[in-house]
C-alpha cells in the first residue's frame, strides 16, 4: 500500500510541475497590453484612443452591437433591465448578479482563459479590483467625456467609482431615546458592550473588511482618540503593532457578534420592542429599512474619531469586451442622465416617470447611504447626513498589501 | 471468469498468432477494456483539477505578494504548507476548525447512521404500519436544501444574542435559551443529523431488503438464538452498507458548508469547510487548496480504512438467481408505539421545514413568523413598487420558466449519463476486483466527492475554455454544466454501480458466456435488468443533487442557462426571503413530484432501492 501511495504521489508531483511551468509562462505574458488588446482598444476607442468622443456615434454603434453584458456585485443593477430596455429597445441588457467574490473570480478566470464575455464589471473591494484586475489589464477605465467635469478626479482615476457607500454605526432609538450610546469608538470595547455589538463577517463581506482596514490604516488617529477617551496613551497587546489592530482585537475579545446577513444585522439593532438590542457596524444603505420595515435605527453621526467608513463600488469595461460601445452607453446610464442637476426635482417613486428619466442608473441607489461620485446630484431625503459625518477612505494599495496580513490577524483573534 | 491457468505455448511477442491470442484474451476481459477507458477519461476530468490544486498550493499566488513582495508568482514554494501546518496561524486555520469538523462529523455520523439504520430496519423488516407512506416521506429531507433545517432551528431557538425578532421558544416561555442551545456545536449536529440520516436509511434499507430470511433461519436450525443470528448472520451481511453509510456521511459532513456557517457564525464556531470558503473568498487559493488537500487526504484515509475492513472479504453476493424469501418480523405490542414514533419523526423532519418555507414565502416582513397579514403576493402578485422593490411574484418572474426547464433538463440528462457511467465503472471495478486497475478506478471515481465545489467550477473554466485534448471548447455551453455535474456526482453513481454489481453473482454471466452470448447482449439482457433498482435509485439521487446544486455551477452559468438554484441565490443576495422561500418550495415540489413519477413508473422503487457497496 505504501509503495502504491508513493507512486501516486510521484505521479501527482510530476503533473503539478508540468502545470506550474505552463502557468508561469501565462502570468508573465499578461503584464503588458497584448497586440490583440491594443487593436481592440483602437477600434473600441478606449484607453489612450479615447479622445474627442462623438456621443451620437457611440449610441449608434451601441445600437448596432445590440447587447451589453454586466457582471455585478450589486443586486440592484438587475432592476435596471426593464428601464434600460424601455429607453434603448435595440440593446439587450444582460445582468449577472454574482456577488462581489464571484464577480472578481469569474472575471479573472475568464480573462485568464481569454474568454471575452463580459462588457462591464461593476463591483467593490478596491484592492482586488485595482491590483488584481486593472493593473493586469483585465479591466479598462472608462469615463464618458460628458461626465468628466462632474466627477472629481479621485473618483475617476485610476478607476471610475459608480457609487460610494459606507459602513456606519446603527443604534436603536427605543433603547437610547435621549442621546447616542457612545461618543468615542473605544467605548464599544468596554464590558458594558460585551456581546452587544454586531458586525457582518469581514471574512466574507468585502465592504465590512474594507471598514476594518480603514481603522487600521488610520491607526494614529485611533490612538489619539484613545488618548482622548482614556486620558492616557494606549497600551498595545502582545504581537499587536498599532491602535487600529488593538481596537479590533479588543472588539473580538469583547465578544463581537458576527452576522452573515446585512439585513439581519440591521434588524438586530433596529427592530422595535427589543429589551437588549445590538449596536451594529452596518451598511448605511440599510437605514432605508426604517421606512420599509419599521425599524428604529439611527445613524451615529457624531463619534470620535470617525463616523463613516467609505467604500466605493467601481465600474469598468472588461478587456476585449464584445460590445464596447454598448458598454460605454451603459456606463453613462449608470451615472445618471446629463440633464440631472442640483436643481432637479426628484420625487418618489424613483423608479418611475421623470425621476427615473433623470436618475437612470442612480434610481435604485437613491438613498442617504449610497452616494453618486457626481457633484451635481440633488440630495435624497435625509441625504444631508452624509456630508455632515466625518469619514475615512481606505487606500487600494493598503488593502492589497496589508489586507492578507489583517485577515490572518482576524482569523487568529476570532478563534481565541 | 478467470479460468485456471494452463500451460500454454510460448509465442514470439509480435507473431500474428500471439497478437491474435492476446486480442482473444482481451476480448474475453471486457472489464479490462472498460476499466482502462473509464480510468483514462476520469483521469482527465478528475486528476487535472487535482493537479491544479496541488500546483497552486506549492507555488506563489499573486495574493502572497503581500507577504513576500519579491516572490515570483508561479514559483515553487512551501510557503502555504508552512502557514497552514507550522505557522502561528495553524491553530486558528487548521487545528481548531479541523477538531470542530471531526467532532461534528463523528456525532452526526453516529446519530444519523443509527437513526437511518433503525428506520430502515423498521420499514423493511418489521410489520410497522403505513410502510409505503413512511417510505416515501422519509427521504424527503434529502430533497430539501440542508440549510432549511438550520433556518428552522434559528426561528425556534434563537436568543437575544443576535437580536431582532424573538425566537418562538422565547416568545412562548419568556426564557432565553443559552447560547450553546441556540448556536454552535449542538444545533449543527442535530440539524445535520436530521438531514443526512437519509444516507444511512437508503443504504441500509437497500441492503436489508436483500438479506434472505433463509440465511437467518438456517442459523436458527443450527441452534443460534436471536441475538447470535443478528450478530453472526444479519450484521455481517449488512457491514458493507454500514461502512458505506458511515464513509459517505462522515466525508459529506466534513465538506458541508451552509449549516455550520448559519449556526456557527454567531458564536464564532468555525469548521474546516467554513475556513476553506473564507480563503477562497479572499482569492487566497494557496491556503484554501492546502486545506482542501488535507480534506482529500483524510477522505482517502477513511475510505482506505473502510475498504480494509470490508472490501477484502470476498462475497456479499445476495442476488444469485436462486430462491429468495423474506419474513416480516412482528413488533407485537410495540407496533403502534413504533408507528407513532416514526410519525413524529416525519412531522419534525419533513413537514415542519416545508411549513416554515411556505410560511416564509407568505409573510410580509421576513423573519416575523406571525399569522397576520399573510399574502400570496410573492407567489402570484403583479409588480408593486411598494413591496420588495417592485419585484413581482415568482410566477410572473420572467426567467422562472426557463430556469425551471433548465434545471429539469440538467437534472435528467445528468441522471441518465451518470446512471450509465456508474454502471460501467461498477462493472469494471467489480469484475476486475482485486486488481490495481479496479482500485484506482474506484479511488478516482470517488475523488470528486471531496473537492470544494466552487474550486472545481473555477478550475473547469480554465480547462474547457480552449479545446482540451479531443474535447472542443465547452465554456458557455450546456455541455460543460452537464460534464461537471456528472463528474461531481460520480462518487454516488459509481458507488451504486459497484453495489449493484457486487450483488449480481458472476455465475449468472458465466452461464450466458457458456452459451456463447456476447458481452453486449449480456449487459443488456442480464446485468442492466438485474441492477435496475439500484440504477434507478442512483439516477434519482443524481437528479436530486443536481437540482439542488449551485456553488458547483455558478461560475459556469450564463443567463440562458440559468437554473432554479441560481434564482434562489439571486433572491438571497437581494435579501428577498419570501421570493427565495417560494422558489425553494417550488424546487422541492418539483423534486418530490419527479420522485413520485419515477416511483409509479418503476413499480414503487424510487429512492428506496438504493443499495450498498
Amino acid at each position: 500500500m505504501n509503495i502504491r501511495f508513493s507512486r501516486l504521489a510521484a505521479t501527482l508531483a510530476v503533473g503539478a510541475v508540468a502545470i506550474s511551468g505552463f502557468t508561469a509562462l501565462q502570468t508573465q505574458a499578461a503584464m503588458k497590453p497584448s497586440a490583440e488588446m491594443e487593436a481592440w482598444l483602437k477600434t473600441a476607442k478606449l484607453g489612450v484612443y479615447n479622445k474627442d468622443e462623438n456621443w451620437a456615434e457611440v449610441v449608434a454603434n451601441a445600437k448596432r452591437e445590440g447587447e451589453v453584458v454586466v457582471y455585478t456585485s450589486s443586486g440592484r443593477i438587475a432592476k435596471l433591465v426593464q428601464p434600460f430596455n424601455a429607453l434603448y429597445p435595440e440593446i439587450k441588457l444582460t445582468v449577472h448578479d454574482l456577488g462581489s467574490v464571484k464577480s472578481v473570480e469569474k472575471t479573472i478566470r475568464e480573462q485568464d482563459a481569454s474568454i471575452f464575455n463580459a462588457d462591464i464589471v461593476t463591483t467593490g473591494n478596491s484592492g482586488q479590483v485595482i491590483h488584481g484586475m486593472v493593473n493586469k489589464n483585465y479591466l479598462v477605465n472608462y469615463v464618458p467625456q460628458a461626465y468628466r467635469d462632474r466627477i472629481p478626479e479621485e473618483s475617476r482615476e485610476p478607476l471610475l467609482v459608480r457609487v460610494n457607500e459606507a459602513m456606519v454605526i446603527f443604534y436603536n432609538t427605543e433603547a437610547y431615546p435621549s442621546a447616542a450610546p457612545i461618543k468615542n469608538l473605544w467605548e464599544l470595547t468596554e464590558a458594558k458592550y460585551e456581546g452587544r455589538v454586531g458586525m457582518k463577517n469581514p471574512m466574507s463581506s468585502g465592504s465590512t473588511f474594507m471598514g476594518v482596514m480603514t481603522l487600521i490604516q488610520n491607526h494614529e488617529e485611533m490612538a489619539a482618540a484613545y488618548q482622548r477617551y482614556a486620558g492616557k496613551p494606549i497600551k498595545l497587546g502582545e504581537g499587536i503593532t498599532n491602535a487600529g489592530q488593538e481596537f479590533w482585537a479588543r472588539m473580538l475579545a469583547n465578544d463581537l457578534v458576527i452576522f452573515k446577513s446585512g439585513s439581519k444585522l440591521a434588524g438586530a439593532s433596529g427592530k422595535k420592542g427589543q429589551k437588549k438590542p445590538l449596536i451594529a457596524f452596518a451598511n448605511m444603505t440599510y437605514i432605508a429599512r426604517n421606512e420599509s420595515k419599521g425599524y428604529v435605527n439611527k445613524i451615529l453621526a457624531d463619534v470620535d474619531p470617525v463616523a463613516k467608513l467609505v467604500y466605493p463600488t467601481f465600474t469598468a469595461i472588461a478587456r476585449q469586451a464584445p460590445h464596447p460601445n454598448a458598454a460605454k452607453l451603459f456606463t453613462a446610464y449608470l451615472l445618471g442622465s446629463t440633464n440631472l442637476s442640483k436643481a432637479s426635482d426628484i420625487k418618489k417613486p424613483y423608479m418611475k416617470g421623470t425621476s427615473l428619466d433623470l436618475l437612470q442608473g442612480l434610481a435604485p441607489y437613491y438613498d442617504p447611504g449610497s452616494v453618486s461620485p457626481r457633484d451635481d446630484v440633488p440630495l435624497p431625503a435625509g441625504g444631508e447626513i452624509w456630508a455632515a459625518m466625518k469619514g475615512w477612505n481606505v487606500d487600494p494599495d493598503f488593502m492589497w498589501n496589508e489586507g492578507p496580513k489583517m485577515r490572518d490577524f482576524w482569523t487568529v483573534h476570532s478563534s481565541k | 471468469m478467470a479460468l485456471p491457468q494452463t500451460d500454454r505455448p510460448r509465442l514470439p511477442v509480435f507473431s500474428a498468432r500471439n497478437i491474435s491470442y492476446q486480442f482473444y484474451r482481451l476480448r474475453n476481459r471486457p472489464e479490462l477494456i472498460l476499466g482502462v477507458l473509464c480510468l483514462a477519461v476520469l483521469g482527465l476530468l478528475v486528476l487535472v483539477p487535482l493537479f491544479e490544486i496541488i500546483h497552486d498550493s506549492l507555488t506563489y499566488q499573486s495574493y502572497d505578494k503581500a507577504y513576500r513582495p519579491d516572490a515570483e508568482v508561479g514559483g515553487f514554494t512551501l510557503f502555504h504548507l508552512e502557514r497552514v501546518f507550522t505557522g502561528p496561524l495553524s491553530y486558528a486555520l487548521l487545528i481548531k476548525p479541523l477538531l470542530n469538523s471531526i467532532g461534528i462529523g463523528f456525532f452526526v455520523t453516529a446519530i444519523g447512521v443509527s437513526v437511518g439504520a433503525g428506520l430502515a430496519w423498521l420499514l423493511v423488516r418489521t410489520n410497522i404500519h403505513f410502510k409505503g407512506t413512511f417510505g416515501a416521506l422519509i427521504v424527503i429531507p434529502y430533497m430539501m436544501p440542508s440549510w432549511v433545517l438550520a433556518l428552522a432551528w434559528l426561528s425556534l431557538f434563537k436568543n437575544d444574542r443576535i437580536g431582532g425578532t424573538e425566537g418562538m421558544f422565547t416568545s412562548l416561555f419568556g426564557v432565553q435559551p443559552p447560547d450553546w442551545v441556540s448556536y454552535g456545536f449542538l444545533p449543527i449536529v442535530i440539524c445535520l443529523a436530521l438531514h443526512y440520516y437519509v444516507y444511512g436509511y437508503l443504504l441500509m434499507s437497500g441492503a436489508l431488503a436483500t438479506v434472505d430470511s433463509e440465511l437467518e433461519e438456517a442459523g436458527a436450525i443450527c441452534g443460534m438464538n436471536r441475538r447470535q443470528r443478528l450478530w453472526r448472520i444479519t450484521v455481517p451481511l449488512l457491514m458493507p452498507a454500514l461502512g458505506s453509510a458511515i464513509v459517505l456521511t462522515f466525508i459529506r459532513i466534513l465538506g458541508t458548508f451552509g449549516t455550520p456557517a448559519l449556526l456557527g457564525l454567531p458564536v464564532r464556531f468555525f469548521t474546516f469547510s467554513t475556513q476553506i470558503y473564507a480563503s477562497l473568498n479572499a482569492r487566497n487559493s494557496g491556503d484554501a487548496y492546502v486545506l482542501a488537500l488535507v480534506l482529500i487526504v483524510m477522505a482517502i484515509t477513511f475510505i482506505w480504512i473502510n475498504s480494509r475492513i470490508i472490501g477484502i472479504r470476498k462475497s456479499f453476493v445476495t442476488l444469485t438467481g436462486k430462491g429468495f424469501r423474506q419474513n416480516e418480523i412482528g413488533l407485537g405490542m410495540w407496533r403502534w408505539p413504533a408507528t407513532i414514533g416514526v410519525s413524529i419523526f416525519v412531522v419534525i423532519t419533513v413537514f415542519m421545514p416545508m411549513l416554515i418555507l411556505l410560511w416564509e414565502s407568505l409573510i410580509i416582513t421576513p423573519g416575523e413568523y406571525t399569522f397576520e397579514g399573510l399574502t400570496a403576493h410573492f407567489w402570484f402578485g403583479e409588480s408593486d413598487p411598494d413591496i420588495a422593490y417592485g419585484e413581482p411574484g415568482i410566477i410572473h418572474s420572467p426567467g422562472i420558466l426557463t430556469a425551471l426547464w433548465n434545471s429539469i433538463k440538467l437534472g435528467v440528462s445528468a441522471a441518465v449519463v451518470n446512471g450509465f457511467v456508474g454502471l460501467m465503472i461498477g462493472y469494471a471495478a467489480v469484475r476486475g476486483r482485486g486488481s490495481l486497475l479496479s482500485k484506482w478506478l474506484e479511488g478516482v471515481a470517488f475523488a470528486p466527492y471531496i473537492f470544494p465545489s466552487i474550486a472545481l467550477g473555477a478550475i473547469y473554466i480554465g480547462m474547457f475554455s480552449t479545446p482540451f485534448g479531443p474535447i472542443p471548447a465547452l465554456y458557455g455551453t450546456f455541455a460543460i454544466l452537464l460534464l461537471i455535474t456528472v463528474v461531481k456526482n460520480l462518487p454516488f453513481t459509481s458507488r451504486t454501480g459497484i453495489a449493484a454489481m457486487l450483488q449480481i453473482d458472476k455465475s449468472l454471466e458465466e452461464t450466458a458466456r457458456v452459451q456463447g452470448i456476447g458481452w453486449f447482449r449480456r449487459m443488456v439482457q442480464i446485468i442492466i435488468p438485474m441492477s435496475t433498482s439500484g440504477l434507478i435509485s442512483g439516477m434519482l439521487l443524481t437528479f436530486i443533487t443536481t437540482m439542488r446544486e449551485l456553488s458547483l455551477i455558478i461560475l459556469l452559468l450564463s443567463p440562458t442557462n440559468m437554473v432554479l438554484t441560481g434564482l434562489i441565490f439571486n433572491y438571497n443576495e437581494q435579501d428577498m426571503t419570501q421570493h427565495s422561500g417560494a422558489v425553494t418550495l417550488l424546487l422541492v415540489m418539483v423534486i418530490i413530484g419527479m420522485n413520485l413519477v419515477v416511483r409509479v413508473l418503476s413499480g414503487g422503487k424510487g429512492l428506496s432501492g438504493l443499495k450498498s457497496g
